[in-house]
């Protein structure tokens, strides 16, 4: 049933676009209000939560998932879709023999072949973005998702470490781990500064790891000094 | 040690690649990814006049003076780091000249480079704006960012920079520091409209958009803390 869908990313990398060229009768689930622009015969239907999807936004931590249905009635259309943030857009097939692990904000659309599940890591950092909500991509067929800055992807044979708010997704022949790498940590010289808690993941074995550039957590404590302050 | 730039310059990151024994000093938090046979340690380097306390009040400026330092143990290591703010990089290569760099654009360098943490010429005059100043000598080299993209301006007898446009200048240029008249830009940096005037012959690197400006018009318009 693998039906891939005619897609291209247009301004990569900074305000990637998703265009999709949904054949007639096909289906496409796409993030909750990432629709920007679509051919007047593609039909949404909004998934109410915990519906098709097993476990998918089920609120966790404030992480929820939200998608969206859309159904190209009677003929092909075209469907624009815009994540969130600004950022690049990459594309993944998605096979029975390699499941993909995203970063649950990273989702931006999929075929209905591929099934959802969550998997919460368990920790989470306080305002530093630090907290690792992974979605899982199985089944068969196309995946999209996006960063905040570019996409990059580094093939793995072997150990690396990566800055868990930098991960976007990874192939899961991947083992991974989640640890506190001691001489990354500010906690214990009092820093007293977001993001510097040194939780990394630690991916060994060989597969394919997309990381981004940027993270939108120093963005907030950059701004966070400058709001007004109470007067009481 | 080699350095990439990827994606600039808007989203840009660089790949450090590491061989046997060498050293990067980074800016706190600026590691994004890297080998896991890469050591990483933390130091704090204080300013020479400010001490601890400086540090902390600069801290609170939303800069910090903690470095993190990553050995390459074996050849062919690999590290990632990437401004916090939507910008560009450059590589600069000391020579033995000195390089006065704005604080919040330093990312990296190798550990050839010595960096001291202030910059006397500056000191009582910038008491007033939230920025410092780090003075590099040395070789190697340096890894700068920027918020929005680089510009260069070979200065050759006079020139005029706003103060939160400057990256990095060399340090063969004189300079002096003047507060902008209030009808220019006084209201819009909110009193702080510090312009650098260089004098002699060297380069200034700037940057082309002013984190202050952009922080205090997003900033004015979010909820009280």
């Amino acid at each position: 049933m693998s039906n891939k869908i005619p897609y291209r990313v247009e301004h990569s990398p900074a305000y990637a676009s998703l265009v999709l060229d949904v054949p007639a009768n096909a289906t496409v689930m796409v993030e909750a209000s990432a629709m920007a622009a679509m051919d007047t015969c593609m039909k949404m239907k909004s998934k109410m939560q915990g519906g098709l999807m097993k476990g998918v936004g089920r609120m966790l931590g404030g992480e929820s998932l939200f998608i969206n249905e859309f159904t190209a009635e009677g003929k092909k259309g075209e469907l624009y879709i815009s994540p969130g943030v600004p950022g690049d857009v990459q594309h993944y097939y998605v096979t029975q023999e390699c499941n993909l692990m995203v970063q649950s904000s990273a989702f931006v659309a999929c075929t209905p072949g591929v099934e959802i599940d969550t998997k919460f890591q368990g920790f989470k950092g306080f305002f530093s973005g630090e907290s690792l909500f992974l979605l899982k991509a199985r089944g068969d067929g196309d995946f999209w998702f996006s960063s905040y800055g570019a996409i990059i992807e580094i093939p793995i044979a072997g150990d690396y470490i990566v800055d868990t708010g930098y991960i976007v997704a990874f192939e899961d022949t991947l083992e991974y781990s989640v640890e506190n790498i001691g001489g990354l940590s500010f906690k214990g010289l009092k820093a007293g500064i977001f993001g510097g808690e040194g939780f990394v993941c630690r991916f060994s074995g060989a597969g394919r790891l997309w990381i981004q550039s940027h993270t939108i957590a120093p963005l907030i404590n950059f701004l966070n000094p400058f709001r007004p302050t109470k007067s009481d | 040690m080699n350095i990439e730039l990827l994606h600039q310059p808007e989203s840009a990151i660089a790949r450090v690649s590491l061989d046997s024994g060498e050293e990067l000093v980074a800016q706190a938090g600026a590691m994004i990814a890297m080998s896991g046979s890469i050591n990483a340690s933390t130091t704090l380097r204080k300013g020479k006049g400010g001490g601890v306390m400086g540090g902390l009040k600069r801290m609170v400026a939303g800069e910090s003076l903690f470095l993190s330092v990553f050995r390459s143990p074996t050849d062919g290591n690999t590290i990632w780091l990437a401004p916090k703010l939507i910008g560009d990089l450059l590589i600069y290569e000391m020579k033995g000249q000195d390089l006065i760099v704005q604080a919040t654009s330093y990312l990296a360098c190798s550990s050839e480079v010595n960096l001291d943490v202030g910059f006397q010429g500056f000191k009582s005059l910038f008491s007033g704006e939230s920025l410092f100043w780090l003075t590099f000598s040395g070789q190697g080299l340096a890894l700068l960012a920027s918020f929005g993209g680089i510009y260069e301006i070979d200065v050759d007898g006079e020139y005029i920079v706003d103060t939160g446009h400057i990256v990095a200048f060399e340090r063969s240029l004189n300079f002096s520091i003047a507060k902008a008249s209030a009808s220019l830009i006084g209201s819009f940096l909110g009193g702080e409209g510090f312009v650098c005037r260089f004098q002699g012959k060297g380069k200034v690197f700037c940057q082309t958009h002013n984190p202050g400006a952009f922080g205090s018009t997003v900033g004015s318009k979010l909820p009280p803390r």
